[in-house]
């Protein structure tokens, strides 16, 4: 690919000694009430972040209506059986508080940032709406007429078709083929299924609190007992749904906007969940691949040939399903292109050994990226929350470097084979068909659809 | 808190600031350059923008690919922004990698060097990222693109500053070379390094890699001074892509740091701030008229020049403009008549300073540790002279009275200040989405 021969920098400064790399202790525990409790203390500012997960998504609830659990967590802050709506917002002003709740495929979550010296009355409220949400009537109709403009909304945008078409390729009949809800399903939520979702899912043996900042961890604790300590609630049963279908065969699925003066690729096939033994192999593959700036596809299709600003591959770990994507907006006259080039670098990685020196650079790209999460709260809190959330081992942050480490040129080829899976690769473009409807179909069968989903 | 700063300059002009931490082995290097969009030559829209692209292509000693390669392969993040009066790029690494990022830095501010197929390559590159930020998104660039050509006068505030492609085109080596020579001298630079380094430590490696890079002229900066506001400005864009009518409105901000502008500052928290702020609350959560009405002050502290306070406001479209615009305007005469209450003053104030403190600590997307301490830093050593501001700037915000905030609400949210721009959705996008 490299057109022109790469030169080497003159002079540069060797690396010093690394430093030590030391992860905060963690205290965990778990009330008597069943809610697992994990704190950090972090004393770079006066303030602490957090977030009360629930281990059930809109994944949990796909049988009753998608986006369910996501529409509950919008409307959980909008009232309380103490507070109404503008007293919270007006309350989380008052302690210097930010809080948002949020629902994903597997997670629904209440995440929130304020000051140490309020972190009573913070907890406190979160507490609340975890326990006492009272979903007023009138809330509720204002949030789904937002949800409606945001689901019409989202349809106009490239990323978003494109993740929609992807996800359903790749999951079929599984929840988590929906990332969104349709205008119609918004249209049908009623108030009494978001309280049934709350009533089943809010629990404390269902949850799980993380709490990174500037406190000490037992004083903390003491708090979080009072706070925390007198609800109750068990965990919902586990659902569970028949595994998609892995495509077999290269296809391409075009979504046709008019008008477009870009394209939007995204490429992606199964792949592995975070729990599997080669998720840091894969890691170390994707950032080789396309995951960093130095990776070979960006220095490809962006520093050498022009064709995109934003490349880059990545790999999504849902709780029961992985998988390994690309996306490149690129300029519509090289589509075809790009593809090639999208391909040619996932074959070479499958084809030929990792040369040491640039396998070297890779892990210290890994290794280094991964102790930024050290300077902040908020990184910390994200570590640990993967960790956690994941079921990962306790020494999972400990560990990873020197997994990193060891990862051999043989260990990249097996992963390569394996996961940058070429020959199963479902393609979706999204641009105005007729500029990019014979580039794309140089590339499997082509199936093409509008931005409502309608095939055309 | 307090935040030790260590501030000194070289003898060629460059600025060095110095903020230890050793929280985490991991340190922030920066380098801003007091020159943004708003200086750059005219004819020449986009240029200080695909300038800091080329500033990866190659320098005298690291040739193309190797500024990216040397900071990914040491562990470490990198990138670039250019805003209206800097420019900045800066790498957050392990800390056993500082002397390598300094000499990268000081490499590429002492010698450019690129040719004509890294600018080919830069200008494909940056009209993709027009492209995906504004040309091939709904509401792409709004406000921030369509509001300046109807707000501003002059052209240092009124143009394009994306770039028009024809002007990005016309761009050659020739000017990448003349405005690296004229504004990327280091009496117009700082160098900013923060987290795991001790101060001195800090100071003696900024005088070991830069100390003998030439300093240059002061570079003669073009006025940005806008011609006094009378009335009210309008102006129309289509909407191409989305489906929802928006309307965009920025109030002329008064001079930074002066005690008015600290009062706009507890203002835009008061409009502004969230769920709790009076805009979202009566569009979005009273009158259910707006789907989003958000915005504010961006980027308070890094303007040099003329701004404005925009709010952003996409609603639905059983409500015409004149609809939504009434009942924006009834939000701004509230606040004009009566001012604010003690109780929520004492609330913005709380909330500010809490802001405040994650700018301190917060990163860019979480993993550019310090960015915002860096930032401040940087604008206050570039526009103030001062980076120990940093310390004291927040009493200012924390004693303005609701006295303050009342006359600047009256003083500066007039009609006749400010600029609207509206953003309909193009006739038949229905039938075409």
């Amino acid at each position: 690919m490299a057109t022109r021969t790469v030169e080497v920098a003159n002079g540069v400064p060797s690396l010093a000694a690394e430093r030590a790399v030391t992860w905060p202790k963690r205290t965990k525990t778990r009330l008597s009430n069943g809610l697992e409790v994990i704190l950090a203390a972090s004393h770079t500012i006066p303030k602490f972040h957090g977030e009360l997960f629930f281990r059930s998504g809109n994944a949990a609830f796909a049988d009753r209506t998608p986006g369910l659990a996501e529409m509950t967590a919008t409307v959980v802050r909008t009232g309380t059986a103490k507070r109404v709506s503008r007293r919270i917002e007006e309350d989380l002003r008052r302690i210097g508080a930010d809080l948002s709740s949020s629902a994903g495929s597997d997670t629904s979550a209440i995440s929130f940032t304020g000051l140490s010296e309020f972190a009573e009355p913070l907890l406190a409220l979160v507490n609340e709406l975890g326990l006492e949400a009272s979903f007023p009537e009138s809330e509720f109709e204002r949030e789904r007429r937002q949800k409606v403009e945001e689901v019409k909304l989202e349809r106009t945008q490239p990323g978003f078709l494109a993740s929609e078409r992807l996800r359903k390729v790749l999951f079929g009949a599984h929840p988590y083929a929906q990332i969104s809800p349709s205008e119609a399903q918004v249209s049908g939520y009623q108030r009494a299924d978001l309280q049934a979702v709350y009533r089943e899912s809010y629990t404390p043996e269902n949850g799980l609190l993380l709490l990174v900042g500037d406190f000490e961890p037992q004083e903390m604790l003491r708090t979080i007992e009072k706070v925390f300590g007198a609800w109750s609630g068990k965990k919902p049963e586990a659902k569970s749904f028949a595994s998609p279908a892995n495509p077999r065969g290269r296809h391409v699925y075009l979504v046709h906007v008019p008008g477009a003066v870009q394209t939007q690729i995204l490429a992606g096939c199964h792949a592995i969940t975070r729990k599997h033994p080669d998720w840091v192999k894969l890691g170390l593959t994707n950032s080789l691949y396309g995951g960093a700036f130095n990776s070979r596809l960006v220095m490809n299709i962006r520093e050498d040939k022009g064709y995109t600003y934003s490349p880059r591959s990545g790999v999504t770990s849902l709780r029961q399903h992985g998988y390994f994507s690309i996306s490149a907006a690129v300029r519509n006259d090289v589509v075809a292109a790009s593809l090639t080039e999208v391909f040619y670098e996932m074959d070479k990685l499958r084809s030929l050994s990792v040369p040491e020196a640039e396998l070297a650079d890779a892990q210290n790209y890994l290794s280094g990226v991964f102790s930024m999460g050290l300077a902040t709260q908020d990184g910390l809190l994200t570590q640990f929350s993967t960790v956690a959330l994941n079921e990962l081992p306790d020494d999972y942050l400990e560990t990873y470097r020197a997994k990193v480490r060891g990862i051999t040129p043989e260990d990249l080829l097996a992963t390569a084979r394996n996961y940058l899976d070429s020959a199963n690769m479902q393609i979706v473009v999204v641009g105005d068909r007729a500029h990019i409807e014979s580039q794309a179909a140089l590339f499997g069968d082509l199936q093409i659809f509008d931005a409502q989903g309608n095939s055309l | 808190m307090h935040i030790a700063v260590e501030h000194t300059k070289l003898g060629n002009g460059l600025h060095v600031v110095v903020a230890p931490d050793s929280t985490a082995p991991v340190v922030t290097v920066g380098v801003y350059y007091k020159i943004g969009f708003r200086l750059e030559p005219q004819g020449r829209s986009g240029f200080a923008h695909l300038f800091e692209h080329m500033m990866f292509q190659g320098s005298e000693n690291a040739p193309k690919m190797q500024h990216i390669k040397l900071i990914n392969s040491s562990g470490g993040l990198l990138n670039g922004s250019t805003s209206y009066d800097v420019t900045n790029y800066y790498e957050a690494v392990p800390s056993n990698a500082l002397e390598r990022v300094l000499w990268l830095e000081a490499d590429r501010m002492r010698a450019l060097k690129v040719d004509d197929e890294n600018l080919k390559n830069q200008r494909d590159v940056v009209k993709e990222e027009v492209r995906v930020n504004v040309m091939n998104q709904p509401y792409g660039g709004f406000p921030w693109l369509d509001m300046p050509p109807v707000a501003f006068r002059n052209w240092a505030n009124a143009h394009n500053f994306y770039g028009d492609f024809a002007d990005l085109d016309a761009a050659h080596l020739g000017d990448v070379q003349a405005f690296f020579k004229t504004y990327y001298v280091p009496n117009n630079a700082v160098l900013l390094i923060l987290g795991d380094v001790q101060a001195t430590e800090g100071i003696a490696l900024a005088k070991k890699y830069f100390s003998d890079i030439p300093g240059g002229s002061a570079p003669a900066f073009a006025d940005p001074a806008e011609p006094e506001q009378t009335e009210e400005r309008r102006g129309q864009v289509e909407e191409k892509f989305g489906t929802l009518p928006a309307m965009a409105i920025g109030y002329l901000m008064p001079k930074r740091r002066t005690p008015e502008w600290f009062a706009m500052a507890l203002l835009d928290q008061a409009l502004h701030g969230g769920r709790a702020g009076r805009l979202y609350r009566e569009l979005v959560l009273e009158k259910q008229i707006a789907v989003e009405a958000d915005g504010g002050i961006d980027d308070l502290f890094g303007y040099n020049g003329p701004t404005q306070m925009t709010t952003r406001i996409l609603h639905k479209p059983e409500f015409s403009s004149d609809a939504t615009l009434a009942a924006f305007d009834a939000v701004i005469r509230e606040v004009q008549d009566n001012g604010i209450a003690a109780d929520e003053l004492e609330q913005l104030k709380v909330k500010w300073r809490s802001d405040y403190y994650a700018t301190l600590e917060g990163g860019r997307g979480g993993y550019m540790p310090k960015y915002g301490l860096m930032h401040l830093l940087a604008c206050f050593t570039l526009f103030d002279q001062e980076p120990q501001l940093v310390n004291t700037v927040l009493d200012a915000f924390l004693t303005v009275t609701a006295e303050q905030v009342h006359s600047a609400a009256k003083k500066y949210l007039r009609d006749d200040k400010r600029a609207i721009v509206f953003r309909a959705p193009a006739k038949g996008a229905k039938e075409a989405a």
